[in-house]
C-alpha cells in the first residue's frame, strides 16, 4: 500500500519534472552532443555568440509570451522590428539624405521612438482585438502587411545608413564585457518573469489566458489585460528592430521578414500552449537558446543552411507532441 | 437640343483629342521583379529620370513584382489588354518568366530583359551585366590580396538564383588560378546582412585567423561580415572582403577601407533598355541616353543587338566620392 502511493507521488513528480525540466534536458543533451563533436562549442567567444544570436529573436519572444499565455498570436513582430528599426534610425544617422530634420539626435531620443512606434502598432493591436473583437491572427496579419508597407513608404525602400556610434552601442558596445544585446535580452527577461510570477497583472495575463470568462466574473479587466500584451509585444518588437539596426549598422526595411516565426517557434518549444493561460517564459528563454545552438552549432561543423531549417521544423513539433502526451498523462 | 449636339460634338472633339495624344506616345510598361530593395529603387529611378521620358517622348510606367512571379505574369496581361506598346522585363525567376514574354510575344509586343535573365529566346535583346564576370573580378582581387594562398569564406545568394549560379562560376574562375587557397566555408545568405553576420561569427569561432579573405556575393553580405569580424573584436583590415552591387553603404565602407565592392550599373541597364525598347517602336529614333557615350566599350549599333554587356566599374577610392555623390 505504502509503497504504491509512493510509486504513484514518484509518477507525478516525475511527470511535474518532465514538464517543467523536460526543455532543459533537451538543451543541455544537445549542448553535450555538440560539445563532443565540436571543438570550439564551449568556447567562451562561442558561447556568447549563442547568446547573441539568441538576444533578438528571444526578446521578441518574451513578448510573444505574454500574447500567446491570453490566446492571442502576434505575427506582426516581424514587420513592426523593421519599421521600429528604420523610423529610430532616421533620428539617429549622420547621413543627410536618409536622416530626418535635424539628425542625429541624442541616442536616448531616437531609441524611446522606436519603444514607441512599437508600443503604437501593438497598441492598434491590442484595440482591435480587445474592443473590436476582431480575431488576433487577422488583426495582425493585417499589421504585418500594413507596417512592412509604411516602412517601405518611409524608406522609398532604401536602408538607413551611417548610424551614431551612441546609437550603435545597443548593438555592438559591452558592458563589464557583455555584449549589450545579451544585457538587455537578460534585462527584459528578469523583468518579464517578474511581471508574470509576482505581479497582479501577470496573475490577470494567466488567468484572462486560462478561463476568460471566469476571469471576467471574478472582475478583471480582461479586455485592458489582452490590449496591454498586445502594446508589451509591440515594445519588445521596437526594442528588437533598434538592436538589429545597431547591430548590422543600417536600418534596412527588408529586416524581419519571418522573424514572427522564429518567435513563435521559440515560445511553442518553450512549452507554452496555444490555446492559453498555460506556460512560463523560463521555456520561452530555452526555446530560443535551443533554437540558437542548433543553427550555431551546424553551422560550426559546416551543415547546410537548409538543413537547419529542417531540423528546427522538427524540433517544433516534437516539442509539441512531447507537450501534449505529458498532458494526456496528467 | 442644339446646346446638347454642340455639348456631345465639343466632347467628342475633347476626347479625340486626349485620344490622339495617347497615341502620338507611346507607352512602355516596365515589369521588375520587386521594389523593396535599394538596387531596384535606383534602376526605376533611372528609368523615369531617362531624357526621352522627362522630354514626353514616351510615356512609363513601372509595375512591382513583389517577387512573385505569378503577380509579374498577370501584370504582363494587364499591358497586353491596355495595349501597351513595348515592355521592359526584369524577372523574379529565370523559368517562370518564359511563359509571361510568349504571351507579350503572342500579341505582337517587343519585350526587353535588364539586369535579371529569363530563360527565353523571344527577347528583342537583353541589357544586363555579366554576373559571371563580376564574380570573377570580386574574387580576383581577393586573392591578389591575399598573395594567392590560404583560407577563403564565399557567402553566397539565394540557391538557384541566376545571380548566384553565375557569380559562383566567375568566384570559381578566379579561385582556379589560385590552388594554394582553400575554400574554408561555403554557404547561402540569401542577400542579407543579418544572416551573413550570423555565418560569420560562427565561422570565425571555427577557422579563427585562417580565414583571409571573404568573397561576398553581393555587398550587403560582404557587410554583414564586417560587423562579425569588428564585433569578434578583430581587425577589418586583416581580411580582404569582397562584394557586388555598390550599394550606399558598400560605397561608404569602401571609403573607409574595409572592403572592395564591384558597381552594377543598374541605371544604365535600366536607360538602355528603355532606349532599345523605344528604337523597337519608333524605328528613326537615336538613343538619347548619355550611356552611350559612358560606356564605349558597349556600342549602340543601330539598337539592333541581342545582347548589351553594362559594363562593371570596380568602386576605388579615387571614384568613390563621385559615386557617392550621384546617390545624393
Amino acid at each position: 500500500m505504502n509503497t504504491n502511493a509512493d510509486t504513484q507521488d514518484f509518477k507525478a513528480r516525475a511527470a511535474d519534472y518532465g514538464q517543467r525540466y523536460g526543455i532543459l534536458i533537451a538543451l543541455v543533451l544537445v549542448c553535450a552532443a555538440l560539445a563532443l563533436a565540436n571543438e570550439f562549442f564551449l568556447t567562451q567567444r562561442n558561447i556568447i555568440n549563442v547568446l547573441r544570436q539568441a538576444s533578438i529573436n528571444g526578446i521578441l519572444a518574451i513578448g510573444m509570451t505574454f500574447v500567446i499565455l491570453t490566446r492571442g498570436i502576434d505575427l506582426s513582430v516581424g514587420s513592426v522590428v523593421a519599421l521600429a528599426g528604420v523610423v529610430s534610425a532616421s533620428l539617429a544617422t549622420t547621413s543627410a539624405t536618409a536622416g530626418v530634420a535635424g539628425a542625429p539626435y541624442a541616442f536616448y531620443i531616437a531609441l524611446s521612438l522606436g519603444i514607441l512606434v512599437g508600443m503604437v502598432a501593438g497598441w492598434v493591436n491590442g484595440v482591435l482585438v480587445a474592443y473590436f473583437n476582431v480575431p488576433s491572427f487577422v488583426t495582425t496579419l493585417g499589421m504585418l502587411s500594413a507596417a512592412r508597407g509604411l516602412t517601405l513608404l518611409y524608406t522609398g525602400g532604401r536602408p538607413v545608413p551611417s548610424l551614431t556610434d551612441e546609437y550603435r552601442y545597443i548593438g555592438t558596445g559591452d558592458l563589464f564585457g557583455i555584449p549589450m544585446p545579451i544585457v538587455l535580452f537578460a534585462a527584459v527577461f528578469v523583468v518579464a518573469l517578474v511581471v508574470l510570477t509576482s505581479t497582479r497583472f501577470g496573475r490577470h495575463v494567466y488567468a484572462a489566458g486560462g478561463n476568460p470568462h471566469a476571469a471576467r466574473v471574478s472582475g478583471i479587466n480582461v479586455k485592458r489585460v489582452r490590449m496591454a500584451v498586445y502594446i508589451i509585444s509591440g515594445a519588445l518588437a521596437g526594442l528588437a528592430g533598434m538592436i538589429l539596426a545597431a547591430r548590422t549598422g543600417s536600418a534596412l526595411p527588408q529586416a524581419g521578414i519571418a522573424y514572427e516565426l522564429d518567435a513563435i517557434a521559440a515560445v511553442v518549444i518553450g512549452g507554452t500552449s496555444l490555446s492559453g493561460g498555460v506556460g512560463r517564459v523560463t521555456g520561452t528563454l530555452i526555446g530560443a537558446l535551443l533554437i540558437s545552438v542548433v543553427n550555431n552549432g551546424l553551422d560550426l561543423m559546416g551543415v547546410e543552411s537548409y538543413y537547419q531549417q529542417v531540423i528546427k521544423g522538427m524540433l517544433i513539433v516534437a516539442a509539441v507532441m512531447l507537450d501534449q502526451a505529458r498532458h494526456k498523462h496528467a | 437640343m442644339t446646346k446638347l449636339l454642340k455639348t456631345m460634338t465639343l466632347a467628342a472633339a475633347l476626347m479625340g483629342g486626349t485620344a490622339a495624344v495617347a497615341q502620338d506616345v507611346p507607352r512602355i510598361g516596365a515589369a521588375v521583379y520587386g521594389l523593396n530593395a535599394e538596387f531596384m529603387q535606383l534602376w526605376a529611378a533611372a528609368l523615369e529620370q531617362h531624357p526621352a521620358v522627362v522630354d514626353g517622348v514616351v510615356e512609363v510606367t513601372v509595375f512591382d513584382g513583389r517577387y512573385d512571379a505569378l503577380v509579374q505574369q498577370e501584370q504582363f496581361e494587364t499591358m497586353i489588354t491596355q495595349g501597351f506598346d513595348a515592355i521592359i522585363f526584369v524577372p523574379i525567376d529565370i523559368e517562370a518568366g518564359a511563359t509571361a514574354v510568349q504571351a507579350a510575344h503572342d500579341a505582337g509586343i517587343p519585350v526587353v530583359g535588364s539586369n535579371t535573365r529569363v530563360n527565353s529566346d523571344l527577347l528583342l535583346s537583353y541589357v544586363g551585366s555579366n554576373d559571371v564576370q563580376s564574380g570573377y573580378m570580386e574574387a580576383k582581387y581577393v586573392l591578389d590580396q591575399i598573395g594567392c594562398e590560404g583560407g577563403v569564406v564565399i557567402i553566397e545568394g539565394p540557391i538557384g538564383q541566376s545571380a548566384q549560379i553565375e557569380r559562383l562560376e566567375g568566384n570559381q574562375q578566379a579561385l582556379a588560378e589560385c590552388p594554394n587557397v582553400t575554400v574554408l566555408e561555403q554557404q547561402t545568405a540569401n542577400w542579407s546582412r543579418a544572416e551573413a553576420q550570423t555565418l560569420m561569427e560562427n565561422w570565425l569561432t571555427r577557422h579563427g585567423d585562417n580565414i583571409k579573405g571573404v568573397i561576398g556575393q553581393n555587398d550587403e553580405m560582404a557587410l554583414g561580415a564586417i560587423e562579425a569580424i569588428r564585433g569578434a573584436g578583430l581587425n577589418v583590415n586583416d581580411f580582404a572582403i569582397a562584394g557586388i552591387d555598390g550599394v550606399t553603404d558598400a560605397l561608404m565602407a569602401v571609403k573607409n577601407g574595409d572592403m572592395a565592392s564591384i558597381l552594377q550599373d543598374g541605371s544604365a541597364q535600366a536607360q538602355g533598355a528603355l532606349d532599345v525598347a523605344i528604337k523597337a517602336v519608333m524605328p528613326d529614333y537615336e538613343p538619347m541616353s548619355a550611356i552611350w557615350e559612358q560606356y564605349p566599350d558597349m556600342p549602340w549599333n543601330g539598337g539592333t543587338d541581342a545582347q548589351y554587356n553594362v559594363p562593371w566599374t570596380p568602386v576605388t577610392t579615387e571614384n568613390v566620392d563621385a559615386l557617392l555623390e550621384m546617390r545624393q
